[in-house]
């Protein structure tokens, strides 16, 4: 198993956000969270990264418990979080942004030999990393806004950015959260074209998303959540079709 | 190519200027230069408002002093237990704020009331520090000059080309650490933070290294000052000093390391050129940092920069 939640449960002091939450992630799946607004969707997502703690549960990834970490350790375990409003350096350019996210890249390849490369040695590995950077964004058609400040892309650029920054880390499994909200037709098509390949490449994928016909032609598995419990859990179409799924998202009486 | 040029000025200057008046300016302007540009590295660079420079800038004035009369130390061997304590001392003023995730002004004002309480210690540790009277540095720094051997380092072009040089050398290695990952670093921290934690960075780490790096560089300036004026006393470690330093960042540029160098010239320059005494001087630095702030936010540099990239389609 690679990632496992047992019994996750975040309280925020009244309000409970999870509650007694368990699934579990297999290597090379692609996992659907699912659930309406307020279902605490982002609050699992941000607790598997380890940017909330957790008030009662593990998170267990590769058989290590991981829920206290922080999330720079979690990251560079190779678990790492988009965000759901883009997150990206405005004031960078494109290519300096993922070039920032080659930070673990960099750390995995030399050690503590980085020392060097601040003395102008250790040139050769920066620039394969240069290289990896631009086949990032080549794979995230972020190609012609390469020298673009980032806080004058689009909105849909900027998550694709996002997601470009978060691949330049190495995940092993990546964790999007609503990685298709606000975006129009073609740019889904386009974020669907980029997540195939990247899972090609042997990414584990775990998806929130509102859009339920993206999630449908994209995950193996879904989990449904509602009021921060998981109500359902199994193939895409299972899922969609169970009553209490259908409840949770439309009302009572269309179940 | 521009900066070329510039720094081949600075190098050539005393050829063409006999003037011991404003070699002197000079000087002090690469000594203070030194103090400008690393605390730009923690401000400009990685977005953590420090106060602590007094403090660093004070202490490896006094240290580096104490460990050439009492250790009996050459000047340029004293300098690095300076700067070994100035990195102890961020170390700890570093860990306790960072820890506690202080920002912006909670930082700055923290960091202020470390320099403070550090400044009261040396104020009244009159057995070492001779208190408010201060010491009086008799000893002159050497250096090797080929043809005559170690030399003490005497006269106006003497002491503008060591400053120069260190100037030089701090500005070298800041350069070459802020074109790194370790720039990188310090950019995404002063950027986004949580989006930083998520892309593996240990922002505790990095908003340290760069405190520490910052006052270790900081602390040659300490040491120089001491030597070239003669004099040391608790003034060094005022409040007054972190505003001089803010004020010849923001002046030149934040986020450059042209800038600090320019800021620290025009306001080194400035008060001398038109002889005025400490109190206008303070009026003449805040009216200049509320000028810049206004007007010019990018500070002179910056906004040369800024004009230069919009003429150049």
């Amino acid at each position: 198993m690679f990632l496992e939640a047992r019994d996750l449960t975040k309280r925020f002091s009244g309000l409970v956000a999870v509650s007694h939450v368990s699934f579990s992630i297999d290597q090379g799946e692609i996992v659907g969270i699912i659930g309406p607004n307020g279902s605490g969707k982002t609050t699992l997502l941000n607790l598997m990264a380890g940017l909330l703690p957790p008030t009662a549960g593990l998170v267990v990834w590769k058989g290590r418990a991981i829920q206290r970490l922080r999330p720079d350790v979690i990251a560079a375990q190779g678990v790492v979080k988009t965000f759901q409003n883009p997150q990206v350096f405005a004031e960078l350019s494109v290519f300096q942004n993922v070039q920032v996210a080659s930070h673990l890249a960099l750390k995995r390849r030399l050690g503590s030999w980085r020392g060097l490369e601040v003395l102008g040695a250790a040139r050769p590995a920066e620039r394969r990393l240069r290289e990896r950077v631009s086949e990032v964004l080549t794979l995230c058609d972020l190609t012609p806004a390469t020298n673009q400040l980032a806080g004058s892309l689009s909105y849909g650029e900027e998550k694709m950015l996002g997601i470009a920054m978060a691949l330049m880390c190495e995940p092993e499994l990546l964790l999007l959260d609503e990685p298709a909200s606000g975006l129009g037709r073609e740019e889904v098509r386009n974020l669907e074209r980029v997540l195939d390949k990247v899972h090609a490449a042997g990414t584990t994928l775990c998806l929130v998303d509102h859009k339920i016909g993206f999630l449908r032609g994209l995950a193996d598995r879904v989990i449904a959540l509602n009021h921060g419990e998981k109500i359902a859990e199994g193939g895409p179409e299972q899922v969609l079709n169970e009553p209490a799924v259908i409840e949770a998202y439309l009302g009572r009486g269309h179940a | 190519m521009g900066q070329a040029l510039l720094w081949g000025a600075l190098y050539a200057l005393p050829l063409f200027v006999r003037s011991d008046f404003l070699l002197t300016i000079f000087t002090f302007t690469f000594i203070y230069g030194i103090l400008a540009v690393t605390f730009d590295v923690i401000f400009g660079f990685t977005g953590q408002l420090s106060m602590f420079h007094p403090a660093v800038f004070g202490v490896s004035a006094y240290t580096t002093h104490l460990l050439v009369t009492l250790a009996g130390l050459p000047f340029w061997a004293a300098t690095l237990p300076s700067a070994a304590a100035a990195v102890m001392l961020s170390v700890v003023v570093g860990s306790i704020c960072f820890k506690f995730r202080l920002k912006t002004f909670y930082f700055a004002v923290v960091t202020l009331a470390f320099a403070e309480m550090i400044r009261l210690i040396v104020l009244n540790w009159n057995s070492v520090t001779n208190g408010t009277l201060g010491l009086v540095v008799a000893g002159k720094p050497t250096i090797y000059w080929p043809g005559h051997g170690v030399v003490p380092i005497k006269g106006p072009v003497a002491w503008y080309y060591v400053t120069l040089v260190c100037l030089s050398i701090t500005v070298l290695l800041c350069a070459r650490a802020l074109r790194s990952w370790m720039g990188r670093a310090f950019a995404a921290i002063r950027l986004n933070e949580d989006l930083a934690r998520t892309l593996g960075i240990n922002v505790f780490r990095y908003k340290l290294l760069s405190f520490a790096v910052g006052n270790a560089l900081a602390s040659f300036a300490g040491g120089l000052y001491g030597y070239y004026t003669g004099y040391i006393d608790p003034g060094y470690l005022s409040i007054n000093q972190s505003m001089e330093v803010l004020a010849m960042v923001l002046l030149g540029g934040q986020g450059t390391l042209t800038g600090p160098i320019v800021g620290s010239l025009v306001l080194t320059g400035l008060p001398h050129a038109i002889d005025l005494r400490a109190e206008v001087r303070s009026i003449l630095y805040g009216g200049i940092l509320i000028f810049t702030i206004l007007v010019m936010p990018r500070g002179i540099v910056g906004t040369l920069g800024a004009w230069r990239a919009r003429r150049v389609p």
